[in-house]
């Protein structure tokens, strides 16, 4: 006799988030990105409904990531020098769906970048690529409340998903975002609470909650992506027991803790016995992205081409009906 | 009966007494402090003086030597009053509390003031029988046909004194004690005042001891203290004992402070060199100046002070007795001591009557102590048929669960900001005291003060109206943010933005009146404590909320509370209004019960025998809801579901 299927039912849903409009939608993108939709845990089929796939974002930079680890440099070669051509050879060679730029020039420490000059290099990206654009600010509060309104102004129309806010600086960058028709990054240190504050805190505002993405921020794969799993597992189950505030899709910044381990970004040199640096950083940043995708990771941000390339495939397998 | 005029030196203080007083006893009528640890049980040697002039009756004593005696050197205590006198006090007789309070302490929040406590409704209602009572007692000369011993003389009296029959009194006559040196006066007292005599008897575990007899009848003269010794404040009451009334109502800030804002940095203090005793005259000190202020406009004699009752949380009753807390902070939290035997005042160091008695209302645990066991007493959840909770909103947050067949508690480390303190312009629930406040158009602030003085600051009361106003009105978002408007009573400040509530003008101390977002912060750890326990409390004991019938918020914030309010910012579970009940600070007034009441104290000793303590620190999910409590109202937002938010 066959075994009996248990299956697990939820009520509650989690929102859809669009990122990118098209010509038709008031934007210029070729297409648009869906994320979330789901009414069950990752990659249950059986158990509900999960509409829209995983979608992975290349990250980009404003100014040359100088000091990223030769395996990630190598991979791209001269275009990192060069943001456009950098988005378009993500676009072009490694087929992006969605590119995540990072205002890192922006912040004090790294260039200090004013608002104008941002904004120009936004806007060029925007006319020379036509894949919805996913941008992160510098970090710097002060800094990013300058910078991010100007870039959501810039981009009115195209749908941008634009991050962070955090607990103690969301309102300008909320407000910026409303009223230019964006999605924003409510970014919570490893917190299910704060999560669902800033949550709550946002919409307050106005913004509807169909309008946010989580960042419940992460840990590489031994540095913290238990805990990191945990938290977005407990966030998933709140979300699609009914509770509303919880129920948001998640970016991860996979590339970003991924390539800060020691593990990832060692040469061969120092540790002969750990083996070829290249594989092992790109297994590090694809390890940890599985991880998170199993812990219901909706959009992840990564860098090494050839990780994206294995997380697509294990994303079709997993979905593959 | 025959006075005297006796004159202290180098005060060149005369005050005129009955023959046959000790000139111990004079000097604390004459408000001089002399040493006596012993009580005046002629023991210590403390209370050495020098006889000038005059003529005493000594009984000996090994703390005299030889040489004492041909330098007229007396023991204060044994010596009765002859004649008129010239005594001079040594410095090293006079307590000095100058001396012995540490430097830091000096100027520290240095009066004591009035407070108002809530006006108790429906308090629970107990017989009165204090626990220290005069009795005058007219004795029958002895003859040849009745010579019965004077000490059984008096005991005899005391037994058919009508108040002895009426079971007024404490036990009968086979628990009857007394110390040697009443019985060394006794002889003669009884012959001089021509057997006609007031006994003092007070309740000391259980046995009537004799603190005190005195010729003539002073049964009208009998005071006792209620104390509420809290982390943050101590609140002290003056109580006629006779009428059963109370005089005054005296709060300060326990001068502890200095050494740490909560119970655990203070028992780390108290192990470091000297610590312990620098924390004991810390409170000691705060007592006295208390007990003093009272006692001076009330024109009461110290002699006539009698019985002290305190309730304290437990670290506080260990700090008070000179005991070392250490073991209450490590695992597995056990204190010294939960039930303290009733001793004398003055060997925990406190000035009263020297044979006056303490009692230290019995603790339950080593977070969960005597000022719950009090409050559970005032509030009479433990005689209810139905589910209550008991909550009390202090520096330590306790809670209570339960009814006339069990009783819970737990305990949760809230911070004194509700007592106003560590905030800004908070304040303690005294005279210009903004109590109430709402804010109307454009952020205008109407408010109340206590007694409607100018406004000093803000109590406990003030802040929760604040809070749940500035949420209402949009000045503050739920995290405790404050927000960003073009309004001139928000400003930044160096604590993060600030909203003043009322202006420099209007203050009694000509500066703003404000609350900024570092307030804010403390309240909200403060409200997330105190509903993290009760949630946790509830749940463990596999209750919900919706099972309890009757809600008692005890605390010394205010005189009043607005409940919707403290809902709304997430203090307080959202229950039906009316099953919350208001009892402002139930410590003290269950102390005072206790002082007027035998059937009280047993009740109370009762009440801590019963009670069981769970222990919050061991209990992992009490972070987690702790965690999810820290917003306006609370991150769970379906928990307050009768909020418009």
């Amino acid at each position: 006799m066959a075994a009996q299927q248990i299956l697990e039912k939820y009520s509650g849903v989690v929102s859809t988030v669009q990122i990118g409009a098209t010509a038709g939608e008031g934007g210029s993108r070729k297409s648009n990105i869906l994320i979330g939709g789901q009414n069950t845990m990752p990659f249950l089929s059986a158990e509900g409904q999960i509409p829209h796939k995983p979608v992975v974002a290349f990250e980009i930079w404003d100014t040359p990531p100088l000091e990223w680890p030769k395996a990630l440099l190598e991979a791209y070669g001269d275009v990192v020098g060069d943001t456009v051509a950098w988005a378009q050879k993500a676009a072009g060679d490694f087929k992006a769906e969605s590119l995540c730029l990072r205002l890192q020039g922006a912040h004090p420490d790294f260039g200090d970048k004013d608002a104008d000059s941002e904004v120009k290099l936004v806007s060029k990206l925007l006319e020379s690529v036509d894949l919805p654009l996913i941008v992160l600010g510098s970090g710097d509060d002060a800094k990013d409340n300058q910078v991010l309104p100007a870039i959501c102004e810039a981009a009115k129309g195209q749908r941008c998903l634009i991050g962070s806010a955090v607990s103690d600086n969301y309102k300008t960058l909320a407000a910026a975002v409303l009223a230019d028709g964006h999605n924003i990054i409510a970014e919570s240190p490893i917190d299910i609470n704060i999560a669902k504050q800033l949550n709550i805190l946002i919409s307050d505002m106005g913004l509807p909650l169909e309008r946010i993405v989580i960042n419940p921020t992460i840990g590489a794969l031994g540095y913290g992506l238990e805990y990191a799993y945990s938290i977005m597992e407990r966030a998933r189950l709140a979300a699609l027991a009914g509770d509303k505030t919880m129920a948001c899709p998640f970016i991860c910044l996979v590339g970003h803790e991924a390539w800060r381990a020691k593990e990832a970004k060692a040469s061969i040199s120092e540790f002969p016995l750990w083996g070829e640096d290249v594989p092992r950083g790109v297994l590090w940043e694809v390890i940890t992205a599985t991880a998170l995708l199993q812990a219901g990771g909706d959009l992840l941000v990564m860098r090494h081409p050839l990780a994206v390339e294995k997380i697509k495939k294990y994303i079709d397998n997993l979905t593959q009906k | 009966m025959k006075k005297f005029k006796v004159t202290f030196y180098p005060d060149n203080l005369t005050i005129e007494v009955n023959k046959d007083t000790t000139i111990l006893s004079a000097a604390i009528t004459a408000g001089i402090y002399i040493n006596s640890v012993c009580g005046g049980d002629g023991v210590c040697g403390r209370c050495k003086v020098v006889l000038r002039k005059g003529k005493v009756i000594c009984s000996s004593s090994a703390a005299l030597t030889k040489d004492d005696k041909e330098k007229n050197i007396y023991l204060a205590c044994l010596s009765t009053i002859h004649s008129d006198l010239e005594v001079e006090i040594p410095v090293s007789s006079r307590l000095n509390l100058e001396r012995m309070v540490s430097p830091e302490l000096k100027g520290l929040y240095s009066k004591s003031e009035d407070i108002e406590l809530v006006k108790p409704k429906d308090q629970q209602e107990f017989s009165y029988a204090p626990l220290a009572k005069k009795i005058y007692i007219q004795l029958r000369r002895p003859s040849t046909n009745d010579n019965l011993s004077d000490l059984e003389r008096l005991y005899q009296g005391i037994q058919l004194s009508p108040e002895v029959k009426q079971s007024t009194l404490v036990a009968g006559i086979e628990n009857i004690q007394t110390s040697l040196s009443n019985i060394k006066q006794l002889g003669e007292l009884l012959r001089d005042s021509e057997w006609k005599i007031t006994v003092s008897i007070g309740e000391r575990n259980n046995n009537s001891e004799i603190i005190a007899i005195e010729p003539q009848n002073t049964t009208k003269r009998i005071y006792g203290f209620a104390f509420d010794i809290g982390t943050t404040t101590i609140s002290g009451q003056l109580i006629d004992l006779d009428l059963n009334k109370v005089l005054g109502t005296r709060a300060s800030y326990n001068k502890q402070a200095s050494f740490g804002s909560d119970v655990i940095t203070r028992i780390i203090y108290a192990q470091e060199k000297d610590g312990l005793e620098k924390l004991h005259m810390a409170v000691i000190e705060t007592v006295d100046e208390i007990i003093q202020d009272l006692v001076q406009e009330h024109k009461i004699d110290l002699n006539d002070l009698l019985y002290v009752v305190t309730s304290g949380n437990t670290t506080m009753i260990h700090l008070l007795l000179n005991i070392d807390p250490a073991n209450i902070r490590r695992e597995p939290y056990t204190p010294t001591v939960n039930f303290a035997p009733t001793i004398r005042a003055v060997e925990a160091g406190i000035n009263i009557n020297p044979r006056g008695l303490i009692f230290c209302v019995p603790g339950i645990a080593s977070y969960v102590g005597g000022d719950i066991t009090a409050g559970v007493l005032s509030s009479g959840l433990y005689r209810q048929e139905d589910l209550g909770l008991f909550i009390d909103i202090g520096t330590n947050g306790e809670v209570v669960l339960g009814d006339r067949e069990f009783l819970v508690s737990c305990a949760a480390s809230a911070g004194p900001a509700f007592e106003g303190s560590g905030v800004a312009c908070g304040m303690r629930a005294s005279r210009g005291a903004i109590q109430k406040l709402k804010i109307g158009r454009g952020t205008k602030v109407s408010y109340s003060t206590i007694a409607g003085d100018r406004p000093r600051g803000i109590c406990g009361s003030g802040y929760i109206d604040l809070l749940a106003e500035m949420l209402r009105c949009g000045v503050m978002d739920k995290d405790g943010k404050i927000k960003n408007t073009r309004n001139s009573l928000i400003r930044d400040g160096q604590m993060g933005k600030e909203f003043v509530i009322v202006p420099a003008a209007e203050s009694a101390s000509g500066e703003d009146i404000l609350i900024n977002e570092a307030d804010i912060e403390n309240l909200k750890r403060a409200k997330a404590a105190i509903y993290a326990a009760c949630s946790i409390l509830v749940r463990q004991m596999n209750f919900e909320f919706s099972q309890l019938k009757k809600i008692f918020i005890a605390g010394g914030f205010g005189t009043y509370l607005d409940i919707e309010n403290a809902i709304q910012i997430g203090l307080l579970p959202d229950l039906k209004r009316p099953k919350f009940r208001f009892i402002g600070n139930s410590a003290i007034a269950g102390a005072r019960q206790i002082l007027i009441s035998l059937e009280a104290k047993k009740e109370a000793e009762e009440i801590a025998r019963k009670m069981t303590c769970m222990e919050l620190s061991t209990e992992p999910q009490y972070m987690d809801e702790y965690m999810a409590a820290l917003f306006f109202p609370h991150t769970d937002l379906t928990k307050f579901p009768s909020l418009v938010l």
